[in-house]
């Protein structure tokens, strides 16, 4: 842009009014309340919170008083007596299981090793990280849920964030490929399919609970009709999983469906038609045309879905509480309820466990799959 | 590529074509023999995309029917019809090379691959276009992605042609070369193309024949010397020639044009009050005030090289002269115009149709 | 190679292509428009089914819920406005003159929140009409952060889209590094925490004076802005505990301002980079000749860039509004009594030792609902322009 604006003529040189202050120095004033907040919001609690995660705090005659424990309240989630509730029931690994680990280490040594000549010291780092997290995931995935034991919060936090925003992503794109189509009353279905979005996820937590009861809710007949009158989910770890789950996707599904059809109606019409008259069907027009065009924007979506979907609580809250057990809790709830226990030093561990989780997770998705394709878009 | 393949005939009969309430197209009756190169003539908005693309099957007519050879393909999807098009904007897949761009139609007919692989080859041969089979198009210059959408629609050998302004995207002096290469593409393959353009330069270059159209009615089907020389109607006398034929406003009395107290001779004979007189500007030639059929001012004078365009000014009418590439005469000059008698043309100012 | 009869014949075709290749371009063969339809219906179904269920749900009481599943009101059971008479009329002082003193209020507050932040608002009595009083507490903070946010966001997406900040990573971790010293100090050594902080302030921007030409490399503005966008992968979890410890030292727990604050804070990522796209995308022109004619940067920014984006800001301000007063987490931390928010009220319904009352329930999370659903269609409408559509693309 062109230099500073606002100089005087020359030859005037009266003294500066307020406003050329203000503009001569509107480089800083125009960021300086965004960052400062998120400096003084974000950055900085996010320091104080690992100050909470390796103290003990206590409650004092007139505060709180922090005693240095190091990685105490860690090793408290990963092997001591909090164990079972983070990670699940950790027993020897089963055949099933074993083969999986297996399976899954000796695929991520071949992709470290393949990209050892292709990637800068910095790039090797990165992926050091993103392999010793998954495996780390499939140690625990063998150990507890393939060879038959309970799972812990992490992994129920694994499982409505990767079967959830997988499901959630089919359908959203289902939905948003029929509501591409010449069909009537298109505008109306947006609109409807819109809503839950907005919904409070408080209010979505309670309006399921209502519809889902075992006892007197609306799905009773269907219930009875399929022979399970008597079943109650909340009593069944999976099935209770498997329901909020469901009531999750309700209320995100609309976000990928609004993405999707924008994305979709943004293919240009040329495309589109030039595969029309050199004689391809609207499936192979789809898949050779559609679809390669709204890679980008997919994966992009499924990233923001995902960095949303690990912050999940209201909906176990308010469902389940939980329950059965601890079955349902995903992290940010195990942390919540340890906090409501006074053990703040745990909470604060468990969430930044989430935090690191989360961070690995995504960074991964977003480097190896998201940029590929950005980058295979623009060329 | 055998020369030989069989020509098709196109014929729209009574095609009309409403969006809402509005009518772009109106009985539209067009007749195209088998192997021309027909050039569908007109400004934006007048009727000729739409035509083409109810040929095509992207839109569906109002009323009538399009018959390609002698099938009725009035009410059959694009595919069905053994056309191909060649888009404005190349409509090139962005995310497939130039192999698969050509060859896609060809993929989505399950050919198989050898006999697809040798088909690309041989239309990409034909457009020049061998070595950069493995690009990209965003790697292409606005010249090579042109000639990728040329093979894309030789490759199948389809009955038809169509091609919606294909040259408009490219700078002038690639245009000119398109040009000559398309003219003898076509006449090597002689398959009957339609041609959608809003340049009269290309109609005449290219075309057998020129169909022009204004607000969806067809105003001269004729060859490009025909439309040149003996036009129509007003329209199309302003649309074809470079700089537009001059019209000075006045009226026929028995074989004499009144005008601005001058009276010329007229090649036809009527009586129109409101009459207006058609000549070329290399028709005209500037001579002393006095001698000139037509008295006025210089307006301006252009030096375009190898002549000049000398604008005249008498104060009711402008014409434009082209003078040769040595005139010196300055603005405000007075000046005369001198006509050639065979080259005039009257036409009624109201109906803008030529009187014959 | 002449493929010029290929299938032309309706014979010639499979029967899925007869059944569901369209007619002609541009519309859908019947069997395919059924399939559609037909899922698409389903799919309405399964959405609204749980909304209506909660508005007539609403309408009933402890028998017509508790005595097994009531479908249709008026055929099924007989609806009955007990649920919303609790909700206006719980206290005596619930009349015209407890809600026009609400009102009142309400508009001190508001002012009282503009002139002097820190200054005394007015407590809303929360024995009064708990209903409105969340309503309203609600409304303020919505619109006040939301206003907040947009404000600060587009003016620093503003920036970062035409401005070349260049901050040298060195003074970034002189920054970090202070950071942590002052935290340690305050929990650890027990230093007081406006002491460490001004100490460590001041400090800092002495090191840059000092040091900050040695530093040699320096990040753009395309880090700064994916900073300012990962912001929104912390899990609020994450910094509420520290957040709440902050507020209650300079005592502004249970504060609207400290709602607002927090969540302007929390929305901001998603501000600048919806923001930060529709400012990028200006042609850069129509700036450069007003700089030309002298006008300051806040003038362009005010007069000329933000009403060619108005589609863009209006977007972005219902997104943010809705988000809003929905938030539940910060509020269920920062504000317990005088500042509950309607989510807030929703979930004390929850602790009640006689079971939940659904049906009082169904009624406020009604009239939480409503403004929603008003705000959503609003923003179906720009949603459907594309309006939003650039900034994912990106």
């Amino acid at each position: 842009m062109i230099g500073q604006p606002g100089i005087p003529p020359a030859g005037s040189s009266r003294s500066e009014s307020w406003g050329e202050w203000f503009d001569r120095h509107s480089r800083t004033f125009f960021i300086a309340p965004a960052v400062t907040l998120i400096l003084i919001f974000a950055v900085f609690p996010t320091f104080y919170s690992i100050v909470f995660a390796l103290s003990r705090v206590r409650f004092t005659g007139d505060g709180l008083s922090f005693r240095f424990v190091g990685l105490q309240n860690f090793y408290k989630q990963f092997i001591g007596t909090e164990q079972v509730h983070f990670l699940g029931k950790i027993e020897a690994m089963d055949a099933f299981g074993l083969v999986f680990f297996i399976a899954v280490t000796a695929a991520v040594f071949w992709w470290l090793y393949r990209s050892l000549k292709t990637t800068t010291w910095i790039g090797m780092a990165g992926r050091a990280i993103s392999a010793a997290m998954a495996i780390f995931l499939a140690w625990v995935i063998g150990a507890t849920l393939l060879s038959g034991n309970p799972i812990g919060t992490l992994l129920t936090t694994l499982f409505y964030v990767i079967i959830g925003c997988a499901l959630q992503f089919v359908i959203g794109l289902g939905l948003a490929f029929l509501c591409s189509q010449p069909v009537r009353a298109k505008n109306f279905f947006r609109v409807v399919f819109f809503i839950p979005l907005m919904i409070t996820p408080l209010g979505v937590g309670f309006a399921m609970r209502m519809v889902a009861d075992s006892s007197k809710g609306p799905l009773l007949p269907l219930f009875n009709l399929f022979g399970i009158g008597s079943w109650i989910w909340s009593a069944d770890a999976w099935s209770a999983r498997f329901v909020m789950m469901i009531c999750d996707s309700w209320q995100w599904i609309p976000f990928i469906f609004i993405c999707m059809l924008a994305a979709l109606e943004n293919v240009p019409r040329d495309h589109v038609e030039a595969a029309q008259v050199d004689g391809a069907s609207s499936v192979q027009i789809f898949r050779e045309i559609t679809w390669p065009q709204i890679v980008p924007v997919a994966v992009t979506v499924l990233l923001i879905r995902m960095i949303e979907a690990f912050k999940i609580v209201d909906l176990p809250n308010i469902m389940t509480g939980g329950g059965p057990g601890t079955s349902t809790e995903s992290m940010t709830l195990h942390s919540y309820y340890i906090w409501r226990a006074n053990d703040f030093g745990s909470s604060a561990a468990i969430a930044y466990l989430l935090l690191i989780l989360t961070v690995v997770i995504c960074a991964s998705f977003f480097n190896y799959v998201v940029l590929g394709q950005l980058r295979k878009a623009r060329g | 590529m055998a020369a030989g393949s069989p020509k098709i005939p196109v014929r729209f009969d009574k095609i009309q074509k409403y969006f809402g309430t509005v009518k772009v197209l109106e009985e539209f009756d067009l007749d195209i023999a088998p192997g021309e190169f027909l050039v569908l003539l007109g400004a934006s908005g007048s009727g000729k995309t739409t035509a083409l693309r109810i040929l095509s099957g992207l839109e569906t007519a109002t009323a009538g029917r399009v018959l390609i050879g002698d099938r009725d393909v009035t009410n059959v999807l694009p595919k069905y019809r053994d056309i191909s098009m060649v888009f404005q904007s190349y409509a090139l897949y962005p995310h497939k090379t130039v192999a698969e761009n050509i060859g896609f139609p060809l993929k989505v007919r399950k050919v198989a691959k050898a006999e697809m692989n040798s088909a690309i080859r041989e239309a990409a041969a034909q457009v020049q276009l061998e070595d950069l089979l493995d690009r990209y198009p965003r790697e292409l210059s606005g010249g090579q992605r042109q000639r990728v959408a040329l093979a894309r629609a030789i490759i199948r050998r389809p009955s038809v042609f169509l091609m919606d302004e294909p040259l408009s995207n490219l700078d002038a002096k690639l245009r000119g070369y398109m040009r000559a290469e398309l003219k003898h593409m076509q006449q090597t393959l002689g398959t009957t193309t339609i041609f959608v353009t809003h340049d009269q330069i290309e109609a005449m270059t290219l075309a057998h024949r020129v169909a022009i159209l204004e607000r969806g009615v067809l105003q001269q089907l004729a060859t490009p010397a025909e439309t040149y020389n003996d036009p129509a109607n007003l329209f199309v006398a302003q649309f074809i020639g470079s700089p537009p034929m001059n019209t000075v406003r006045g009226s026929l009395e028995g074989r004499h044009f009144r005008t601005n107290g001058a009276r010329i001779e007229a090649p036809v004979g009527g009586r129109v009050d409101k009459a207006i007189l058609g000549v070329r500007p290399e028709d005209c030639s500037v001579v002393a005030p006095a001698r000139g059929t037509l008295k006025g001012v210089i307006y301006t004078s252009e030096l375009i090289g190898d002549h000049t365009l000398v604008t005249v000014d008498n104060g009711h009418d402008k014409l434009i002269v082209k003078a040769p590439k040595d005139f010196n005469g300055n603005q405000g000059d007075a000046i005369g115009v001198a006509l050639r008698r065979e080259h005039l043309y009257v036409f009624d100012a109201t109906t803008g149709k030529r009187i014959r | 190679m002449s493929t010029a009869s290929f299938k032309f014949d309706k014979a010639d075709r499979s029967l899925m292509e007869r059944l569901f290749e369209p007619p002609a371009v541009g519309k859908i063969s019947p069997a395919a428009s059924l399939v559609a339809h037909f899922l698409l219906i389903v799919w309405s179904l399964f959405v609204l089914f749980p909304i209506y269920w909660v508005i007539i749900t609403s309408f009933k009481n402890a028998v017509t819920v508790n005595l097994g599943p009531f479908y249709i009101p008026f055929l099924d059971f007989q609806p009955d406005l007990d649920a919303w008479r609790t909700q206006f009329n719980t206290e005596p002082n619930c009349n015209f003159l407890g809600i026009a003193r609400q009102f009142g209020l309400f508009f001190y507050n508001t002012f009282a929140v503009i002139i002097s932040p820190l200054a005394e608002i007015q407590p809303m009595d929360p024995q009064i009409c708990k209903i409105y009083h969340a309503f309203t507490n609600s409304i303020v903070v919505s619109i006040f952060s939301t206003a907040f946010c947009i404000a600060i966001g587009s003016m620093a997406a503003y920036a970062l889209a035409r401005i070349q900040y260049k901050p040298k990573f060195g003074n970034i971790m002189m920054f970090v590094g202070l950071t942590v010293l002052v935290i340690f100090a305050t929990s650890y050594a027990g230093v007081p925490w406006w002491a460490s902080s001004a100490v460590a302030l001041a400090l800092f921007f002495f090191l840059v004076r000092a040091f900050g030409k040695h530093f040699k490399r320096s990040l753009g503005n395309g880090d700064i802005l994916f900073w300012i966008i990962s912001q929104r992968i912390l899990p609020p979890i994450v910094v509420v505990i520290p957040i709440y410890i902050m507020f209650q030292a300079v005592g502004l727990l249970d504060t609207h301002l400290a709602l607002i604050i927090v969540y302007a804070v929390a929305n901001l990522p998603i501000v600048v980079w919806l923001m930060h796209d529709f400012f990028a995308n200006l042609p850069i022109e129509l700036e450069e000749s007003a700089q030309l004619d002298g006008a300051t940067r806040l003038g362009i920014f005010w007069e000329i860039v933000l009403p060619l984006t108005r589609p863009g800001l209006a977007a972005t301000t219902l997104l943010t509004l809705i988000l809003n007063w929905n938030e539940y987490l910060f509020a269920v931390f920062l504000a317990y009594a005088k500042v509950q928010t309607m989510p807030i009220m929703v979930a004390a319904k929850n602790a009640g030792e006689k079971g939940i009352f659904w049906w009082e329930m169904s009624a406020i999370i009604v009239i939480m609902i409503i403004p929603v659903i008003l705000m959503a269609i609003l923003l179906t409408r720009f949603i459907s322009r594309g309006v939003l559509l650039g900034a994912v693309k990106g």
